[in-house]
């Protein structure tokens, strides 16, 4: 099939999830199976004195209880998987269950197996624990402050890591004529999946095989650190992902939950399902950002831009996550200068330990605090200056001859034409009306915003040898196999493992697009470490830009090879052959062709193939990136506020986003809006709140305020298309994009509607109140 | 989380209120939900107490302690309770103040809750408590009158 | 446990079944947990976000706020009693072609509420629509092409009707020649 590529079409995954026809973790049912439960600490700081489980262990059908101390020198700590250079790095070691301290509200303290999940739920309550409770500490700056209580004895006040990159001299900032300065919180968010996080373990006896179904982003690195943890063989150990509720970054990580379900599975010798609750997923499952970001822009009156000195102080909670240390980091720190040409920069950050729930990659991981950042000091500059914020923008951009273009972090962007994507929205917004209507009906009283960001955005991880110096425990190459049957069908297995993106759709467009076959004789296989040899996973929007890409490599040579049997066949030599819509065809001969089924047959039977050569039609591509993608765009939001209760409205949402070489313009189109709408849920609605004793507030869906239906407008998007010459696919990513312009565009405009009040920034996100207040505390009032 | 109540019991002298505020009996009929109240040690007793905060509902059981006490005036509540839905830590300063109608019984209290009552009790609770006090108030007074009797 | 198992039987899916369970099993569990019916998923412990949402007795209903006892005798459509993978009920369809499903944990629920709607509202607009997803929460979508799928539903599902019209007044007309 030619032009598949590029097609919206319908998703091959679909059907049976829209029939209850899916195979989520909690529909596995296994005979046998018991349930486990994690009795989770209440204080945010406790050492443990007692654990009296006797009663739990009476009740009937309660099968085991475990404690930390049960477990010691069985099970080993989970490590984190980042272990950022250069950064002094100290990490305390998390065990499965807590053994002499409890760290956060929400860490394990006890594993309860029962018959009935009903069983396990009740034996909760009857496990009775003697905690000492100790001061806690939340808030990451008062954390680093002295004589504050220490998260981990032996750790100096509380600094997990110190990480420096770039060098902005004092004088480049004391001489600036502007110089413009603001902190900025972007606050702790939940990635909150529709479905919570779940591990189910069987174990063999006989084979000594241990099967984990778990929600997992990455099935692979699950099994290469858990196979650690559990001291099992990764020969022994397999990690089927199934079907997943979403994960946005919250189901990378390896948790100690997984490893339990593991070892009981295996210390009792029957199935064990786990599934977390979601209020306890709001304090057992790995929260987002939480990072301070004390900014610096300096420049010139005209609106030059000279340098961004930046300092971001993370609260990454009371472990190290699996990807955690990298995200305040090398995500963030690297990306600090976006869109513009800045010669200077530097970015100092501290990784901090706190009594709260480890925080980890989340949609984005680092970028939307990067773009937040200089996106909202850009408009203060413009402000600041007189100039219109496109105006700057535009004057400072990374010109399109600059490409490939080195930031000053020392990243290099791989291509871009960053006016393309703005033109078009200015375009579809209709720009200079939309002002003029604004001057207008701010006469009437009326407090309307416009507000931009015009980002780019590192992502497809990445090129292993850049993940080796950056001190990430992973290769991040990808891999496929494209296994043609003798009847012409085929299997496709892929190292990235999707949980919502689609994958099964867009890579069998490649694959029908290479081999020209229908779309229905492509099965895709993911998620499974038994029949996947190696893969490192789907996050940082890496899944198109390096597993398609080993796709549509691996299905490029089964062309090749299928050519030469043809040539073969056909009598005719190799260069002779064309392959189109699925023939192999001789040049300027009608009819000397062989179909793509037919040489299927002929590779697999190797009645007859050139000498040599061996048998069936089978190609595998390990594939390894040269270099990051970098997608950009342009995202616009226009606001209303209330003026008498501070509530805002979004009006209109426009954005243009440029992936690269786009593989399904529907798909990549539903991407964008629900990245979107997870970035203005950041801006508007959703926060974690915790008391100063560290006890989660928001910790229900009663009290989060994940965004509903009714919060937006009908976005306006497009794409334009720049394709990458990192991949043969020429695309990029596009899982994050939405997440990542959308915070900074929503803040903008909101600060764009408050400047009459002259505000430079309210905390997210932005209840009715703040703004309320902000208002009535703004000049003029 | 800092709750105030007050209430002004009608013609009960300071001498009364206290007295009845420090009987056992009358306690253990004005606790709402007491299922036990026991004394332990002289001011120290443990009880059991239902609790039904909106989503939060549970058994208690708690030590109450009273110290700095200056009869008839004031004396403070420590109150350690556990249950299901999570841990109480509070401290209650209950003063005494005789006004011409009769005496005020003003109660500033520092709660600390874990668990779920932290989790979904919090929004809830300063009103839910306001109320359970008040109910308590009430309780107390029909115990003064029957104080008063004897 | 102390208290007895009840036996609950429901119609479900056009089918009678029953099973025995504690009082307190919620209706979700015993749908999905002895029914096997695990196309009903649950998202959260708080009633909030609707993935669990079914019909019982025609109405939508989320199936975590109701004990299996409290069904007793009630008749249940879930999803898997919509339409097939073979032949999608339009509302299936629609969500497909429109691409109003990423990862799909949340779209059987929001089916069923979104049914629930057009019950209601056969014509709603975009508005009503939005409005009446207030009982369900999507975090892929960003609701958009949530909402252009129940706008398709809805057309196709009047057509469906209009159609179903005309071949009966067409069969009456038929009939009455015959009989004539």
């Amino acid at each position: 099939m030619a032009n598949v590529i590029g097609a919206s079409l319908k998703r091959k995954e679909d059907p049976r999830l829209l029939t209850g026809n899916g195979r989520f973790s909690d529909d596995i049912q296994l005979p046998g199976m018991l349930h486990a439960v994690i009795l989770r600490s209440p204080h945010a700081h406790a050492k443990i004195k007692k654990i009296h489980a006797e009663e739990a262990l009476k009740s009937q059908g309660v099968v085991a209880v475990y404690t930390g101390k049960d477990l010691e020198g069985k099970i080993g700590p989970v490590p984190s998987s980042w272990l950022v250079p250069d950064a002094n790095l100290k990490e305390a070691p998390q065990y499965p269950l807590a053994i002499d301290y409890v760290r956060y509200v929400g860490d394990g303290v006890a594993l309860i197996i029962a018959e009935d999940r009903y069983v396990a739920r009740d034996a909760l309550d009857l496990i009775e624990v003697e905690y000492e409770v100790l001061p806690a500490v939340v808030h990451q700056k008062e954390a680093m402050q002295e004589g504050v209580p220490l998260v981990h004895g032996d750790i100096e006040n509380n600094i997990a890591l110190h990480w420096k990159a770039g060098e902005v001299a004092d004088e480049i900032i004391n001489d600036a004529e502007v110089v413009v300065r603001e902190s900025f919180y972007v606050q702790r968010v939940f990635p909150s999946p529709l479905e919570t996080r779940a591990a189910i373990g069987q174990y063999d006896a006989g084979s000594g095989e241990l099967t984990l179904w778990c929600t997992s982003q990455n099935p692979h690195i699950h099994r290469m650190v858990l196979s650690d943890v559990l001291g099992i063989s990764e020969a022994k150990l397999r990690v089927i992902a199934p079907d997943m509720g979403g994960g946005f970054g919250g189901k990378i990580g390896v948790y100690p939950d997984e490893a339990l379900v593991g070892y009981a599975a295996r210390d009792l010798k029957r199935p064990v399902k786990w599934i977390e609750q979601r209020s306890e997923h709001f304090t057992a499952s790995n929260a987002g950002r939480d990072e301070i970001i004390d900014v610096e822009l300096a420049g010139k009156r005209d609106g030059t831009l000279l340098a961004i000195r930046v300092k971001n102080t993370a609260n990454l909670g009371a472990y190290l996550s699996t990807m955690g240390p990298g995200v305040a980091t090398i995500d963030f720190g690297l990306m600090i200068t976006g869109a513009y040409d800045i010669p200077h920069a530097s970015c100092e950050t501290f990784g901090v330990y706190t009594n709260t729930t480890p925080t980890d990659a989340y949609r984005g991981a680092g970028k939307p605090e990067a773009t937040y950042q200089i996106e909202r000091i850009i408009d203060l500059y413009a402000r600041e200056i007189g100039m219109d914020p496109i105006e700057l923008r535009r004057k400072n951009f990374v010109r399109k001859e600059a490409f490939p273009y080195t930031n000053a972090q020392g990243l290099l962007y791989d291509s871009g034409d960053y006016e393309k994507p703005l033109e078009k929205a200015l375009e579809t917004l209709n720009y200079e009306e939309l002002r003029q209507k604004q001057r207008e009906l701010s006469k009437q009283g009326k407090l309307i915003g416009i507000g931009f960001s015009t980002y780019v955005e590192l992502c497809g991880f990445g090129p292993s040898e850049v993940a080796g110096a950056i001190g990430f425990q992973g290769g991040v190459w990808e891999n496929s196999t494209v296994r043609v049957h003798p009847s012409g069908k085929v299997t496709v297995y892929c190292g990235t493992s999707p949980h919502g993106q689609g994958h099964a759709t867009t890579f069998g467009q490649v694959v029908a697009e290479k081999l020209g076959i229908p779309m229905d004789d492509i099965e895709l296989v993911f998620s499974d470490t038994k029949s996947i040899s190696m893969g490192w996973g789907t996050y940082g929007s890496r899944s198109t830009a390096v597993g398609g890409a080993a796709v549509s490599i691996a299905a490029d040579r089964v062309v090749e090879k299928a050519k030469k049997i043809a040539a073969h066949e056909l009598e005719a030599s190799e260069e002779d052959i064309v392959f189109e819509n699925g023939k192999f065809q001789v040049k300027g001969v009608p009819g000397q062709q062989r179909t793509f089924q037919e040489i299927a047959k002929s590779a697999n039977m190797a009645w007859n193939l050139p000498e040599g050569m061996e048998p069936s039609l089978e190609a595998q591509s390990f594939f390894k990136p040269e270099n990051f993608v970098y997608p950009f765009g342009t995202h616009a939001a226009v606001v209303e506020i209330d003026k008498d209760t501070g509530e805002i409205e979004l009006k209109r949402y426009v954005c243009v986003d440029d992936v690269g070489r786009v593989i399904n313009p529907l798909t990549a189109e539903g991407q964008v809006h629900g990245g979107i709408a997870q970035g203005v849920g950041q801006a508007l609605w959703e926060g974690a709140v915790y008391s100063k004793d560290g006890q989660l507030l928001s910790g229900t869906l009663m009290d989060y305020a994940l965004p509903k239906a009714r919060f937006f407008p009908r976005i306006e998007s497009a794409f334009t298309e720049t394709p990458s010459p990192v991949n043969p696919l020429g695309a990029k990513g596009v899982g994050e994009t939405g997440t990542t312009a959308s915070i900074a565009a929503v803040m903008n405009a909101v600060m764009d509607a408050l400047k009459p009040y002259n505000v430079k920034d309210i905390e997210m996100p932005l209840t009715s109140e703040k703004v309320w207040r902000a208002i009535q505390d703004g000049e003029g009032n | 989380m800092n709750i105030e109540s007050s209430y002004t019991f009608k013609g009960v002298s300071q001498e009364l209120l206290w007295k009845t505020l420090q009987d056992k009996e009358s306690l253990r009929r004005s606790l709402p939900g007491c299922k036990s109240f026991e004394e332990i040690a002289p001011h120290t007793y443990k009880s059991e107490l239902g609790i039904n905060i909106g989503p939060v509902k549970g058994v208690f059981t708690g030590d109450v302690r009273q110290v700095d006490i200056k009869e008839p005036e004031s004396y403070r509540l420590l109150v350690i309770g556990k249950g299901k839905p999570g841990e109480i830590d509070a401290k209650a300063d209950m003063v005494l103040e005789e006004t011409e109608a009769g005496t005020t019984l003003i109660c500033r209290a520092e709660v600390k809750v874990t668990g779920v009552l932290a989790a979904a009790g919090q929004r809830v609770m300063s009103g839910v408590a306001k109320v359970i006090l008040g109910q308590f108030f009430k309780d107390i007074e029909k115990e003064t009158k029957e104080m008063a009797k004897l | 446990m102390a208290i007895e198992d009840r036996e609950v039987t429901v119609v479900v899916n056009g089918q009678e079944r029953s099973a025995a369970v504690e009082p307190r099993k919620l209706l979700v569990h015993y749908l999905r947990d002895d029914l096997g019916l695990t196309g009903t998923h649950i998202g959260c412990d708080t009633s909030q976000c609707g993935a669990c949402s079914i019909m019982v007795n025609g109405e939508a209903v989320k199936s975590c706020t109701m004990l299996a006892v409290q069904a007793e005798g009630s008749e249940i459509t879930t999803v898997e009693g919509l339409g097939s993978i073979e032949h999608l009920h339009p509302m299936q369809q629609s969500f497909w072609e429109e691409h109003g499903l990423q990862c799909g944990y949340c779209t059987p629920g929001v089916i069923m509420a979104m049914l629930g709607l057009l019950k209601e509202n056969p014509n709603p607009s975009e508005e009503e629509i939005r409005e009446g997803m207030e009982g369900v929460i999507c975090r892929c979508t960003g609701y958009q092409f949530i909402v252009s799928a129940v706008q398709k539903a809805a057309k196709l599902m009047a057509e469906a009707e209009e159609q179903k019209e005309e071949t009966l007044v067409a069969n009456l007309v038929r009939e009455g020649t015959h009989n004539g």
